[in-house]
């Protein structure tokens, strides 16, 4: 069976989907990456491997911060950024959509559609106060279970409103509010509106923001934020089935219209890479006082990729260099 | 007398003009993550991200032995015009024996600056200094083009890094050999035929990108601290052209009768701007619809973060976006941002401006 493999190497989790070849989802990963992307990438592959029997690999597209890495173990066609791949697959699901709110582990995104393409979007830039990792800190220092944060938002009939700026004043506002006796329903009520408050108030600055919504990404599976969400834009917002693997699912969707496109066969390096060494290290060049942080992949011994240099002296000096990446135009 | 001058786009110009002169020029390093995390270090938190790098720029400099620095002043709301005093004042601080020439607006004060010129010129007469002067403004002319040439065409080379090659190639004969107005004419030649020589696979008419860049000066000439947008925009296939380059400073600082005028393009952004407010912003937003007119797909748009003339510009950008029906993106950059989201948003962008492109086709 023809398959498309999807992966999305995030911060806080690694994605990985197959889709076979009317782009439906036969199985999907959703893995907290714990800071080890390259044990994840291999546990989630041998995972699919062992779900989906007589498979065969026809794409692989890789997204997410560490995109880098996981396109070049596993071989990739397209390695993409995670605002095309996020929009691919919403666009895939609801082709009408107009506003994409996609709230990630380390980053968060509102991507505006038009008659199914991108005409903006906006990446968050000075704080994490928009994020998962601001959920799961506070959720951690409340000892509620993250998994139970939203339904415990939603017990609260109060408004309570915390400062929301920034995680700083956020922190010191709850402690306040928990010290003049507020429930943690109450706070963590206050804590999603503040987050989506500020999340439409940075990210949304300037733009018209249209419904039909769209709302993906880990954090859209809280339900106290879905309320925030509704109750901020007075309108109704759509959670797609998938949504907590939309970067991977848009990553297998550009691979399979780019190899379909160009006419190529597949560069997938097949599931033996889950058992071979990979190691990533870094190092510091010293050839200049830019000490640039190099990162170094290393395959049985062999430096199979190196990035991170600014002046290029490390990159140039290995030719892999992945298609659909910095190399070619893949949506042409 | 030592000198120095802060660091922008390709310092042979200052260089060679010091040089022309008979003074013992100390050239600032390129800026590296040290020199920004000098500046950071001895400026205030909330100075505009230029200011941070010349400091730094300007302490290598004086480590290297120099005891005077050249560099321009301005007038207007923009912090710019007021760096030379705050930096003079710091580096002193610091305890360096240092002096400033500083050269002000020739308009409002034409005596200072007079005063300075001949503070410069060394032993060498007024004809001599012209000369000298008129040397170094043909070399930026001459590099500048080499470099518009190079932002267009790397789009497309076959051999990554060629062009970046050739382009340091020159760079160094026209430091070496560039000493009068024919030599740099002859230089350039020797440029444009080794560029021509680079070979390049060039897409048809209808898929090419072509992007322009706008914003604050300092962030849009120096490519060691805008993440070589101009570079990177190229890897990614897209043509770039920018709306300021060295040469273009320069002209816009000449007296009225010799420069060219670019009044036009200023003329262009009433309709958004109707005065100037101390940085480039009516050249920025005349730049936008220029871009527009000349069948452009793309503006990226450079600030310093919280510099206050950008910022303005930013504001405007959405109205500016749906009256071109031009996808425009704000990046500002300061030492906190990172490479990575940077790159990002580039890739995002390309993607979308490319997408646009396609769906205006038809």
């Amino acid at each position: 069976m023809k398959t498309y493999l999807g992966i999305d190497v995030g911060s806080v989790s690694t994605n990985i989907i197959a889709l076979n070849e009317a782009s439906e989802v036969l199985s999907s990963k959703y893995i907290r990456t714990n800071g080890q992307p390259m044990e994840c990438i291999k546990n989630a592959m041998k995972e699919i491997a062992r779900d989906l029997q007589n498979l065969e690999v026809a794409g692989v597209g890789t997204t997410g911060s560490g995109r880098q890495l996981a396109g070049i173990i596993t071989g990739a066609d397209i390695i993409k950024n995670e605002i095309t791949a996020h929009a691919t697959a919403a666009i895939h699901f609801y082709p009408d959509t107009r506003t994409i709110f996609e709230i990630g582990g380390q980053d968060s995104k509102i991507i505006l559609i038009k008659n199914g393409m991108i005409v903006d979007f906006a990446m968050n830039t000075v704080c994490a106060a928009g994020t998962g990792s601001f959920l799961d800190h506070q959720a951690e220092r409340l000892k509620v279970p993250i998994e139970q944060f939203g339904e415990l938002a939603l017990t609260s009939t109060k408004d309570t409103r915390i400062a929301g700026r920034c995680t700083v004043f956020a922190e010191s506002d709850m402690i306040a509010k928990q010290q003049f006796g507020f429930s943690k329903g109450d706070i963590i009520k206050g804590l999603c509106e503040a987050l989506v408050r500020n999340y439409i108030n940075n990210l949304g600055r300037g733009k018209t923001l249209t419904p039909p919504y769209l709302f993906q990404g880990g954090v859209a599976a809280n339900v106290g934020i879905i309320a925030a969400f509704k109750k901020e834009l007075r309108h109704e917002i759509i959670i797609p089935r998938y949504y907590n693997v939309m970067g991977a699912i848009g990553a297998a969707l550009l691979a399979k219209d780019y190899l379909e496109k160009n006419g190529y066969q597949t560069r997938f390096s097949g599931f033996e890479i889950t058992d071979v060494n990979f190691v990533p290290k870094t190092f510091d060049c010293n050839g200049c006082p830019n000490a640039c942080e190099v990162i170094e992949v290393t395959r049985e011994d062999t430096v199979i990729a190196r990035w991170g240099d600014k002046c290029g002296k490390w990159t140039n000096e290995i030719s892999y260099s992945p298609p659909g990446y910095l190399t070619e135009a893949a949506c042409s | 007398m030592k000198l120095t001058f802060p660091y922008m786009g390709s310092t042979i110009i200052y260089q060679k003009l010091l040089q022309l002169l008979d003074h013992e020029v100390i050239m600032p390093p390129r800026p590296t993550q040290r020199t920004i995390n000098l500046g950071v270090k001895y400026s205030p938190e909330f100075a505009c991200f230029p200011y941070k790098v010349l400091l730094g720029s300007y302490i290598e400099s004086l480590e290297l032995g120099a005891d005077t620095i050249i560099t321009s002043g301005g007038h207007g709301p923009c912090r710019a015009g007021l760096y030379s005093e705050i930096h003079l004042k710091t580096l002193r601080n610091l305890g360096y024996h240092v002096d400033m020439i500083v050269f002000d607006d020739i308009y409002h004060y034409p005596k200072l600056f007079l005063e300075r010129l001949r503070m410069i010129k060394n032993h060498k007469s007024f004809l001599q200094l012209i000369r000298a002067i008129y040397t170094s403004y043909q070399l930026a002319h001459a590099i500048d083009s080499l470099q518009k040439f190079m932002e267009i065409k790397q789009a497309y080379e076959l051999e990554q890094g060629a062009f970046a090659k050739a382009f340091e190639i020159m760079r160094q004969k026209f430091a070496k050999a560039a000493n009068t107005v024919k030599d740099v004419q002859c230089l350039q030649r020797e440029g444009e035929m080794l560029f021509s020589s680079i070979p390049v696979h060039e897409p048809p008419e209808s898929q090419k990108v072509r992007i322009g860049i706008v914003g604050e000066i300092y962030v849009v000439i120096e490519s060691s601290i805008n993440t070589g947008i101009a570079a990177l925009l190229n890897k990614l296939g897209c043509e770039v052209t920018r709306s300021l380059y060295v040469s273009e400073w320069v002209d816009h600082a000449l007296p009225r009768f010799i420069k060219k005028s670019d009044t036009a393009i200023i003329k262009n952004s009433k309709k958004y701007m109707e005065m100037g407010i101390g940085g480039h912003e009516i050249h920025n937003i005349g730049h936008m619809i220029h871009y527009k007119e000349q069948g452009f797909d793309g503006i990226v748009h450079l600030m310093p973060f919280a510099c206050l003339p950008e910022l303005i510009t930013q504001s405007l950008i959405p109205k500016i976006s749906i009256d071109l029906d031009m996808p425009i993106l704000t990046l500002a950059i300061d030492e906190q941002s990172g490479a990575a989201n940077t790159l990002t948003r580039l890739e995002a962008f390309v993607d979308l401006v490319r997408n646009h492109k396609l769906q205006k086709a038809g």
